[in-house]
């Protein structure tokens, strides 16, 4: 154990301990104190417990994620069936398409939604016309329009994760099975399925846990009965009733530790059991089947299907991005590039922050998950179990909570908050997990006998670190930058507690207009540039590094 | 070593961004800024940024920096201040009515100003303030709450768009009305109070209640009713900003203005904050917003306007694009012409029951929404049996006597169950009375 591998750890730790540890406790703390008085105590958490309106806002949020996860797994298990193991044409390209809802958060799809569903939206008003209902249908307002669109938004997180669960099977295994005569479904299930388990639950728990942080796409449907949505109108609106803010933040203690405990509950299940397999014998694509013309023409049809789903919101979005006043028609009349104007003329400010935001808190990321990706895989230090621990929780708290305790403990505490950098350092906060999971899954894959080769032969450890490690692991870092990129370009749940004049971001921007102004085409232009900026890094991603994405989210033997 | 690598990267990092933040600090310094912190529409925040900027250039010869924020309705604002405690990172309390700058005055978090033409704007307008003797705060922009409505969708269903508060009862408005909570806007909260205040305290709850019956569904903000109005998704929309129609009619939405019988007006209202860093751009902005030129860049930004001289047809002439909108909407030559009903409003009260007001719906109203509805329904069916049995001559005194319990239980007591209890007790002697 050498010293320089525990100082590096001490700054490590000191930085999180800044950034995590120091507001989350600045939360806690609030959430005790009693309105109206100097005082803290329980009360707020006993009333809070005792009332069952907020129990019934949590049983909500739980059902919630039940149905996106059910929903979710339905789907996306076929389709990452399909393009983990059959060799088909055109895969790259409905990779990307079907990745593309990482890259559109439920709160922008959520307007396209009532555009098109709505009751005087497109197919409402066709089905009217056509004379084949009286009546609109209620396509959307209520918990299946929720589902609908958080379900949509979520798919990429299972497909990906299961997908990255089939490749890393160790064909020898199903084999074997299959010599023992279970063949094709069972073989599926008994052998096949039960393997992906850690994979799955990877994935699984960032679906389940979504609808515990997404406040604003239930507010968009007229839903406030939800725990992160309440949580917000109480903390957002409470003006002079202190109490009412105070419930609202032990609102979101209660959802982060519910978070937290789900996210734990589902990591100690799934280190229980041993999933790794003793051979390696497997390429990076894993077990790959030919299929035949009837499973052919069935995928590429469930594939289509999944891609017009996907589709449907950014044309929608599209649509209204280049027109105004698309109201009580199907489709838009009146064609213009004013919203476009509108953004890169009048308000440019808006991407400049979003580049630069996300490119700063990029910067950290790479700063920090690199050594810390070395610290956890390669050395003993102490205590470097409870960094990854540490760093990866986040990922389990909801924004709201991240957003609300950098507001106490930045404002008042340390004035960081008064700086932009604040912007960054939460985007970083939040989003690291993303970009250490990928340098993490990339420093298990490099062998360490390679580095070891190169000490041999002389190298430092700077020069085997340039020299070897660095040019094996770009691939997997450069996803991991990309993908941290992405889910930092889109963040809002944080973000809309910190900003100031001049801060806004894109999804500020897109939430500003949904709130505050009345032509919705400035919104749907906004969030269709979001999703064009990122769609083009997504293709960058699928094809340089579709494999290592599915791995990092797999991560061997079920190792978060 | 690789740790002393990346701490090498990490402090040349840090330097770098320092000296560049610094180097943004700096240049900033250098700029003339304003900051402007209130609850107004990000059309009007827009019209009045171009307005004054180039007001600004064209009179000092220098670029100005305006910095706009708007943290949620006035209540948030106000809240915004208070956290500034005596340190404010804006010079102007933009928006809002008489009660959020009576807070803000009473918390001694805005100063006076005399304007220079501060006779243009009128006192009071009958019997309410239009501007504070004192100087601290005067109104820009004048409105009065109303509600909306889609004439399309409402000419589709047939319907004639209701003229009072009481009208919007009619159950041929049954689920075509959306409004928002009463904590999570300013002007819904005053809506409920126009109620309380017009009605009576007991009379106004249950009128809330019938009308809360009638709803579709709850809005997020008034802004979020205005669109869902304007889309068509739900054809009337209470408690908005006068303007909006006018607005959303410029956008080309078939919305119109649904002036009620009683209501009160909105003085949108301008201070300068205490301790504002830019003092004397704050009082230039407050002069110039008061100024014709000025106030024509808060009509484009879909606010009427103050000053007692300012003609709509003239400015039409001028070519003031805004001037015919809000000409048709109002149906006047100017804001202070118009003929509308007001109650009486009692600001010190509406601010001293504030929460009460708020809590009250939530729990009420709000949360036990489905149980009201349900109730609801169940006295309308057997007040209609009865009605049927009286007419084919049977005996309903017993009836009649229970089901107006149950009526009573629900409007004026908020008991929802025991009325739905009660009800059922009322057909129930129906039945036996009728056999």
């Amino acid at each position: 154990m050498s010293r320089g591998n525990v100082f590096l750890s001490l700054v490590l730790w000191l930085i999180l301990a800044l950034l995590v540890i120091y507001p989350l406790s600045f939360l806690i703390l609030e959430s005790f104190k009693i309105a109206g008085t100097n005082q803290f105590g329980i009360k707020n958490y006993l009333d809070f417990f005792k009332d069952p309106y907020y129990l019934k806002t949590f049983t909500n949020t739980l059902f919630l994620g039940v149905l996106v996860l059910l929903a979710t797994t339905l789907l996306g298990l076929p389709l990452a069936y399909i393009l983990a193991r059959y060799r088909l044409k055109g895969k790259t390209i409905l990779t990307a398409l079907i990745l593309l809802p990482i890259v559109l958060p439920a709160y922008a799809g959520a307007f396209a939604l009532i555009v098109f569903f709505g009751k005087q939206g497109t197919v409402n008003l066709l089905l009217l016309e056509w004379g084949l209902i009286s009546k609109p249908i209620n396509f959307i307002y209520g918990l299946h329009g929720l589902v609908f669109i958080q379900t949509l938004h979520l798919l990429p997180f299972i497909v990906l994760s299961l997908s990255a669960g089939f490749t890393n099977i160790d064909p020898s295994l199903e084999e074997a099975a299959e010599v023992e005569g279970a063949r094709g479904f069972k073989r599926f299930l008994t052998i096949t399925l039960p393997l992906c388990t850690p994979n799955y639950l990877a994935g699984a728990v960032i679906v389940f846990l979504w609808p515990f942080t997404d406040w604003l796409t239930p507010l968009i449907f007229g839903l406030i009965d939800f725990l992160p949505s309440i949580a917000y109108i109480n903390i957002a609106y409470h003006f002079t009733d202190m109490y009412r803010k105070y419930i609202g933040i032990v609102s979101v203690v209660v959802s982060s530790v519910i978070c937290v405990a789900i996210f734990l509950i589902s990591k100690r299940w799934v280190e229980k059991k041993k999933y790794t397999s003793l051979s390696k014998g497997t390429t990076l694509e894993g077990r790959i089947i030919e299929p035949g013309i009837f499973i052919t023409i069935l995928s590429y049809a469930y594939m289509v299907f999944i891609a017009l789903l996907v589709l449907l919101i950014p044309t929608v979005l599209g649509l209204s991005a280049f027109s105004r006043r698309w109201v009580l028609q199907p489709f838009p009349t009146y064609w213009t590039l004013d919203n476009f104007r509108l953004i890169f003329l009048e308000s440019p400010l808006l991407l400049k922050n979003s580049f630069v935001f996300s490119g700063v808190a990029l910067i950290f990321g790479i700063i920090f998950g690199l050594p810390a990706a070395y610290l956890i895989t390669r050395t003993k230090v102490r205590g470097k179990e409870a960094l990854d621990f540490v760093i990866t929780l986040m990922l389990a708290f909801p924004g709201i909570a991240v957003g609300v305790s950098y507001l106490l403990a930045f404002w008042e505490g340390i004035p960081l908050a008064t700086h932009w950098i604040i912007m960054p350092l939460s985007l970083f906060v939040r989003r690291l997990p993303y970009f250490l999971r990928m340098a993490h899954a990339s420093y298990l894959q490099l062998d360490i006998s390679l580095e070891e080769a190169a000490e041999v032969s002389g190298a430092n450890k700077l020069r085997t670190f340039f020299n070897i490690s660095l040019p094996l692991l770009l691939k997997g870092v450069f996803v991991g930058v990309v993908m941290f990129f992405i889910m930092a370009f889109q963040e809002i749940s944080t973000a809309i507690f910190l900003y100031r004049g001049g801060w806004e971001t894109l999804p500020i921007g897109i939430y500003l207009n949904w709130h505050r102004g009345m032509e919705f085409g400035i919104a749907g232009a906004m969030a269709f540039l979001m999703i064009v900026i990122i769609f083009i890094l997504l293709i960058i991603i699928s094809r340089i590094g579709g494999g290592i994405l599915g791995a990092a989210w797999g991560s061997s033997g079920g190792r978060y | 070593m690789k740790k002393k690598f990346f701490r090498g990267r990490i402090i040349l990092i840090t330097i770098f961004l320092f000296f560049c933040s610094a180097l943004m600090g700096e240049a900033q310094a250098q700029k003339e800024k304003i900051g402007w912190v209130g609850p107004i529409y990000k059309e009007l925040s827009d019209s009045l940024m171009k307005g004054f900027k180039d007001y600004y250039k064209k009179t000092y010869g220098k670029d100005i920096e305006i910095t706009f924020i708007r943290p949620g309705g006035w209540p948030v604002c106000v809240d915004k201040v208070r956290a500034w405690k005596g340190k404010p990172d804006a010079d102007i309390f933009l928006g809002a009515g008489a009660p959020a700058h009576e807070i803000l005055k009473k918390e001694g978090l805005i100063v006076p100003y005399k304007l220079k033409e501060w006779e243009v704007i009128p006192d009071k307008w009958q019997g309410m303030k239009v501007k504070d003797e004192g100087y601290y705060w005067a109104c820009f922009a004048p409105w009065i709450v109303t509600n909306l409505y889609n004439e399309k969708v409402l000419k589709v269903l047939k319907l004639p768009p209701p003229k009072t508060w009481k009208e919007l009862l009619n159950p041929i408005y049954r689920e075509l009305i959306v409004q928002t909570l009463p904590y999570a806007s300013g002007t819904q909260h005053e809506a409920v109070e126009i109620h309380l205040q017009t009605f009576g305290v007991k009379e106004g709850w249950a009128y809330n209640r019938l009308l809360a019956a009638q709803l579709a569904r709850f809005s997020t903000g008034s802004v979020d009713t205005t669109h869902i109005v304007s889309r068509g998704e739900v054809p009337i929309g209470l408690a908005q900003p006068q303007m909006n129609a006018m607005v959303a009619r410029k956008d080309g939405y078939p919305v119109r203005d649904l002036l009620p019988d009683k209501t009160i007006l909105v003085p949108e209202a301008v201070a300068m904050l205490k301790n504002a860093p830019n003092e004397a751009n704050a009082k230039i902005f407050l002069d110039w917003l008061f100024s014709m030129a000025g106030q024509k860049y808060v009509l484009e930004g879909g606010y009427f306007t103050a000053r007692k001289d300012i003609k709509f047809t003239a400015w039409e002439k001028e070519g003031v694009a805004m001037a015919k909108h809000a000409r048709e909407a109002l149906g006047v030559d100017s804001f202070w012409d118009l003929k509308v009903g007001f109650v009486n409003y009692d600001l010190d009260l509406a601010a001293k029951r504030w929460d009460e007001v708020n809590r009250y719906y939530e729990y009420e109203i709000y949360r036990k929404w489905r149980e009201l509805k349900s109730s609801l329904f169940l006295i309308e069916e057997v007040e209609g049996e009865i009605a049927a049995a009286k007419k084919k001559g049977v005996d309903v005194q017993k009836a009649e006597a229970k089901i107006k319990e149950a009526r009573n239980l629900f409007e004026f007591e908020g008991q929802y169950a025991q009325a739905r209890l009660t009800a059922s007790e009322a057909r129930s002697l129906l039945v036996s009375g009728s056999r």
